[in-house]
């Protein structure tokens, strides 16, 4: 047992030798290393396989009882000042690197099928490969600078992967937002994390929360700087996991392929900001201010990403408005107290969540084979409908994975959702009306996503709506370029060059479902989407055994509560069913027309659509402020810094002009002045 | 003081100099001898210093090593008096590795090759002496020495503006030349005893007035080098008009030689006078920093922005040495290190993109990953660097420097937190202007001026130039211990000798500039460090 952590670093570090053999590669001789498409994929498989067969054996091990292992080596010194760098297995480490692997090596079965035809097929599995080495690199982190470390580095990874098609230029600006929100965020983390370092002189998180309590309690720090200096961390969490006011990179990282949305975008990344909440809460725990912070943030978020959800029409960007809306709930669990229950969240999300998002790759690649290759086509639930009788596989885990986000039980959010919300009435009930209703905002508008592309009629060949939809997408550039900065028509002219297969013009009329390597990690995921929740059900909370806040005491054998269980539960399922019966009845049956209570709340409507303005501020404020102000410093620097030194340079030419009529030579005036200076400098010090 | 064993440092100066002396008879066939004659001098010079400190060099070792000391002009008291310690050490590595690099990028220059090559050797020996030299007159020498070659390559092989660019460049470092040399003569004539020796100067005994006096003057001169705001608008236009393998030097070395000559003057030389100056120091820093990163955003020349961005993370320098602590020398020593590797990737590729666009204005840029995937790919890499990705040595450097700041016993708390605070909106700027600058150079369509322009993704020898250099980049930032126990010794020898003069300082109440505060200390329990703690 002791060889298997002895050797734990193997885990983050066999998919980073895979990428980087993959990445020299392709740098050295890409047309070479362009023809093992296969060879490739199979070797990163079977690296990250490698791992997970490491980490479901850790976990075992951590549940036999295991004492938790941390190895470490000096990474930088300077004089007295040492920092190290290693690996801690825990718990939470064991439980965070079954999930991150799990999902990885499902992600990365389906990637073949899903970028079979890309060029791009080797590149893309040296990122994943990159990726999925800085999560479980991070995830293993035994102190807060190694895990800023690998915060960064899976924002980059997320960077090349959202930027993955860089000819597409809606990618190329929602890559570049990503890192720069995260940056934000990682900001305040760095800030945060210099300061809590200042105050107790460690990184380590239980040394950090014993000393800052000491530190309160002697009085020699005040409350409000060590509150200060945990919202500041929390600003990273903010960031990544896509919590308000920074969650916008989120739905515009989906301009990535499908799989990395999956991968990167619901089950892994994103939710390592939960992952750090929980690392750090011996320290955040003593902090009421910074709890409370940490609540209201997730709770706003989740209503937030709900109340957008509902009316997007692309399907990636309604999970991905639902994704941060879950994060939400998470943070808020965590802010709440609730440990066990936001990282209960986080694993069965993590699982019922990539689920949906495969599942949505899946049916992209169908209305690919009828639309093209256009992600403004092949991406909307208006062109979709109907492809539950093409393609069954797809259709019935997404609606297991729907069944699960909308808390139905005994599917695995249920049980993980009702933990959270039974907690937040206990600590905060007005927390809990937003989480509740935001759960039935949930059901409906994961079913209104279920029914408009599985039920009904198929309207992918509706020309009608495809022009519709493109003019829509023209009249949105137009906006964002400003009238007449681009002529439309040149945009159009412009399309078939972005087409991958442009030259394809026989599009198939009908959808088809997608090849085994793609629904073969659906129905894989379908099982834990389905039956993980079984470990935490308030009967027999095995998860809350193995994972609880570092510190607290489980109460073994803690009577269930059958009415508390049954109010908190069913209520919960009762507004879940509230919102599938009313997505039933407006897109099932069609007995209410949205458009009709879309016009009757037209400002509700405009602001769900238009994302509350949010982007659009940010926009108007952030990015053309920053410019403007960058355009006023270089001006300041050309006209006023470097017009002086212009200046002075031709004054000098002038009087050297001059001058050259008095003097005999350069070389004897230029020794005068310096023989003067130096003899006034001698002379004023002498005198001093 | 003569050692017995062999000149290593002489030797060093010395044979890229004689090197470049047959160059102007050799036969130059098909173009290519001069090239490689050059290339292999560049060769044996490195592996020469690699061997020499390999050999010789005790890392442990805080003192001068190498000493060499000859009488050379008794009559004006000029010595050859050359040394090496950790704080010159890496930077004869850096720039023997970037300069070699640079002759290696130099491939595409067809005009005048013998005095292109002449002069890069040149240069390549003057940088080796301003590091090693331990006399303010020979220091100066070299100095001068630097300059020429220098402007002389921005003037022949420069863009379009290059003698107005040549012209600012040396009338501004003539300028800040003026003004180490009456520093030195005045620091040399101060006292009894007349000595040009670095060490001896150092052990003078000056007046307060005197030690102000000079630092401002050194500052001035090193700091129209560094570059420090408002000294620093030579810099863009040198580095937009060179040509790519003198913007590797440029960036990568020169800018490095203000920064080693302010901590070898104006700290180990002037320790009073570099108590009261620090928070200016940390002030321009932070001036340079923000600054800098936001007329970088503005910028449209690719070499403008990334010149700009260079004065940025010099910004960082100037924090990291007024730091007062073990960390922030380290990290201002590191930061040199990495900006020089980082800047050198960074220029060197931009070259490589404009031998084949014919431009740096990037609206006329657009859409180039498609046909230079690898060119992309390095550059993405050497952005992210730049940007101080963990992983890479930048970050190491930053938040070395970071964490020696906040660390500091010298400030008041509001201080360090301001510094800190507002030298972190960097951190966010930087990826603003860098990113920014990928998506409009390499992401999107292909813009107008290159639709239907064949571009040659680069050569094996262009990648091998940018991988040279982000290996170290990468290795550094992987295990910073490769480079920081090479002057570890030596920077925690410094950072205690400027903190020993901070308690007399703090002593003078008509002078109130720093209010000294510990952190918070637990009573009892001693700050365990985390090796400790870990175990």
């Amino acid at each position: 047992m002791e060889s298997l952590y002895a050797y734990t670093w193997l885990i983050p570090v066999l998919p980073l030798v895979g990428a980087m053999i993959l990445g020299l590669g392709l740098i050295s001789s890409s047309s070479f290393a362009k023809q093992f498409r296969k060879p490739s994929s199979v070797f990163i498989v079977s690296l990250i396989g490698t791992a997970m067969v490491l980490s479901f054996a850790l976990l075992w091990s951590q549940i036999q009882g295991h004492p938790t292992y941390e190895r470490s080596i000096e990474w930088a010194s300077a004089g007295d000042f040492h920092l190290s760098m290693g690996y801690v297995v825990d718990h939470l480490t064991a439980l965070m690197l079954v999930i991150v692997t799990t999902v990885a090596f499902l992600v990365m079965i389906y990637t073949d099928g899903y970028m079979a035809h890309d060029p791009g097929y080797v590149r893309f599995y040296a990122y994943l490969s990159l990726f999925s080495s800085s999560m479980l690199g991070l995830v293993i982190s035994p102190n807060l600078v190694q895990i800023y470390i690998f915060w960064e580095l899976v924002g980059m990874c997320s960077y090349l992967l959202i930027g993955f098609w860089y000819d597409r230029k809606a990618a190329a600006d929602a890559c570049q937002k990503a890192f720069v929100t995260n940056r934000v965020g990682d900001f305040g983390l760095l800030l945060g994390m210099l300061g809590l370092y200042w105050a107790t002189g460690s990184f380590e998180f239980e040394v950090i929360g014993d000393r800052l309590q000491e530190l309160v309690q002697s009085g020699a720090l005040s409350g409000a700087i060590v509150a200060l200096f945990a919202v500041l961390v929390f600003l990273g969490p903010v960031a990544k996991s896509a919590q308000f006011p920074l969650h916008v990179w989120l739905p515009d990282a989906m301009e990535g392929p499908t799989p990395i949305s999956a991968l990167i975008h619901a089950a892994t990344m994103v939710a390592a900001g939960v992952f750090l909440i929980a690392r750090m809460f011996p320290v955040f725990e003593n902090i009421p201010v910074a709890m409370d912070v940490i609540a209201y943030t997730g709770a706003v978020t989740a209503f937030l990403g709900a109340s957008i959800a509902i009316t997007q029409n692309d399907i990636k960007k309604g999970l991905a408005y639902s994704t941060m809306s879950q994060l939400g709930y998470m943070v808020m669990g965590m802010g709440v107290g609730a440990y066990t229950a936001g990282l209960f969240h986080l694993m069965t999300h993590a699982y019922f969540k990539a689920m949906l998002f495969l599942g949505s790759g899946s049916v992209i690649h169908g209305m690919e084979g009828v639309v093209g290759h256009d992600p403004v086509l092949a991406q909307d639930m208006r062109l979709m409908g109907g492809l539950r009788k093409y393609m069954p596989i797809t259709a019935t885990t997404f609606l297991i994975g729907t069944l699960a986000i909308s808390g139905i039980p005994p599917l695995a959010g249920f049980w993980s959702k009702d933990e959270i919300l039974g907690a937040t009435f206990k600590a905060n009930p007005a927390l809990w009306v937003i989480g509740f209703l935001t759960a039935g905002i949930t059901a409906f508008y994961m079913f209104r996503m279920y029914f408009s592309t599985f039920e009904g009629e198929f309207r992918g060949t509706n020309a009608e709506i495809k022009r519709k939809l493109k003019n829509e997408q023209l009249q949105k550039l137009g906006l964002a370029f400003g009238p007449g900065a681009m002529n439309p028509l040149e945009l159009t002219a412009e399309h078939p060059a972005q087409d991958h297969d442009a030259h394809d013009e026989h599009h198939a009329s009908e959808p088809h479902e997608s090849p085994l390597t793609m629904t073969l990690p659906l129905v894989l995921l379908a099982i834990p989407s389905m039956l993980v929740g079984l470990v935490g059900t308030p009967f027999k909370n095995y998860f809350e055994e193995f994972i609880h806040a570092p510190g607290e005491v489980i109460h073994e054998a803690e009577v269930v509560d059958w009415g508390e269980f049954l109010t908190m539960g069913g209520s919960s399922v009762g507004i879940g069913l509230i919102g599938i019966t009313l997505a039933v009845m407006m897109y099932l049956q069609k007995k209410i027309d949205p458009a009709a209570i879309a016009d009757k709340i037209q400002p509700f409507y405009q602001l769900s659509l238009n994302k509350w303005y949010i982007d659009d501020i940010y926009n108007a404020v952030f990015v053309q402020g920053s410019r403007r102000l960058a355009r006023q410093v270089l001006e300041v620097d050309v006209r006023i810094v470097d017009g002086i030194v212009n200046l002075t340079g031709f004054v000098t030419l002038v009087t050297g002009e001059a001058l050259k009529y008095l003097e005999n030579g350069r070389v004897q005036f230029y020794a005068l002045i310096v023989f003067g200076a130096v003899l006034g400098l001698v002379l004023v010090s002498g005198i001093t | 003081m003569m050692s017995t064993q062999f000149p290593w440092l002489t030797a060093l100066i010395l044979f890229p100099l004689v090197a470049s002396l047959p160059i102007p008879l050799l036969p130059n066939k098909y173009g290519k001898t001069i090239r490689w004659y050059s290339l292999s001098a560049g060769l044996v010079e490195f592996s020469l210093m690699i061997y020499a400190f390999w050999k010789h060099f005790d890392l442990q070792n805080s003192s001068y090593q190498l000493v060499e000391d000859y009488n050379w002009i008794p009559q004006i008291g000029l010595h050859w008096s050359l040394a090496v310690d950790g704080l010159s050490m890496p930077l004869v590595l850096l720039s023997g590795l970037v300069t070699t690099l640079a002759i290696l990028a130099s491939w595409q220059i067809k005009d005048k090759p013998r005095l292109f090559y002449v002069l890069m050797l040149v240069m390549y020996s003057a940088q080796i002496g301003v590091f090693t030299a331990q006399d303010a007159l020979l220091f100066f020498f070299m100095w001068e020495l630097e300059l020429v070659p220098v402007y002389l390559l921005i003037a022949n092989w420069g863009g379009q503006r290059r003698m107005y660019a040549a012209t600012k460049f040396i009338l501004y470092t003539a300028a800040g030349s003026v003004f180490i040399l009456v520093a030195a003569l005045a620091m040399a004539f101060y006292g009894d005893n007349v000595t040009f020796n670095l060490t001896e100067l150092g052990l003078k005994d000056y007046s307060l007035t005197f030690e102000l006096l000079m630092y401002g003057a050194l500052l001035v001169a090193f700091g129209m080098k560094l570059p420090i705001f408002p000294l620093h608008t030579w810099l863009p236009d040198a580095h937009s008009e060179a040509p790519a393998p003198v913007s590797m030097v440029l960036a990568g070395v020169l800018l490095k030689m203000a920064g080693y000559a302010l901590i070898r003057f104006n700290i180990e030389m002037l320790p009073n006078a570099h108590a009261y100056f620090a928070p200016v120091l940390a002030v321009l820093g932070v001036v340079n920093i923000i600054y800098a990163s936001l007329t970088a955003f503005a910028q449209n020349n690719l070499k403008r922005r990334m010149a700009y961005s260079s004065i940025a993370h010099m910004g960082f320098v100037l924090i990291g040495i007024a730091a007062f602590t073990d960390l922030g020398m380290s990290g201002a020593l590191l930061q040199m290190v990495s900006h020089g590797l980082i800047a050198a990737a960074l220029f060197f590729l931009s070259g490589v993109t404009y031998e084949r666009t014919h431009t740096l204005m990037m609206d006329k840029l657009g859409g180039m990953a498609k046909q230079m995937p690898t060119t992309f790919a390095l550059f993405t890499a050497g952005s992210m660097a730049s940007l101080a990705l963990p992983g890479m040595s930048g970050f190491v450097g930053e938040l070395t420097i970071f964490l020696g700041f906040s660390s500091s016993d010298a400030y008041s708390p509001a201080f360090k937190a301001a510094i800190v605070l507002l030298a972190a909106v960097g951190v966010i700027l930087s990826p603003i202007y860098l990113l920014s600058m990928l998506r409009t150079v390499f992401y999107g369509t292909e813009s107008k001026e290159l639709a239907g322009v064949t571009l040659l993704d680069a050569k094996p020898r262009e990648a091998f130039i940018a991988l040279c250099l982000l290996v170290p980049i990468i290795g550094i930032g992987v295990y910073p211990k490769l480079a920081t126990q090479t002057y570890d010794a030596k920077t925690v020898a410094v950072a205690s000798q400027a903190r020993q003069v901070l308690p007399m300082v703090a002593q003078q109440p008509w002078l109130d500039l720093q209010v000294p505060f510990s952190a918070p200390m637990i009573l009892g329990t001693e700050t365990k460090d985390l090796a400790t703690v870990g175990k």
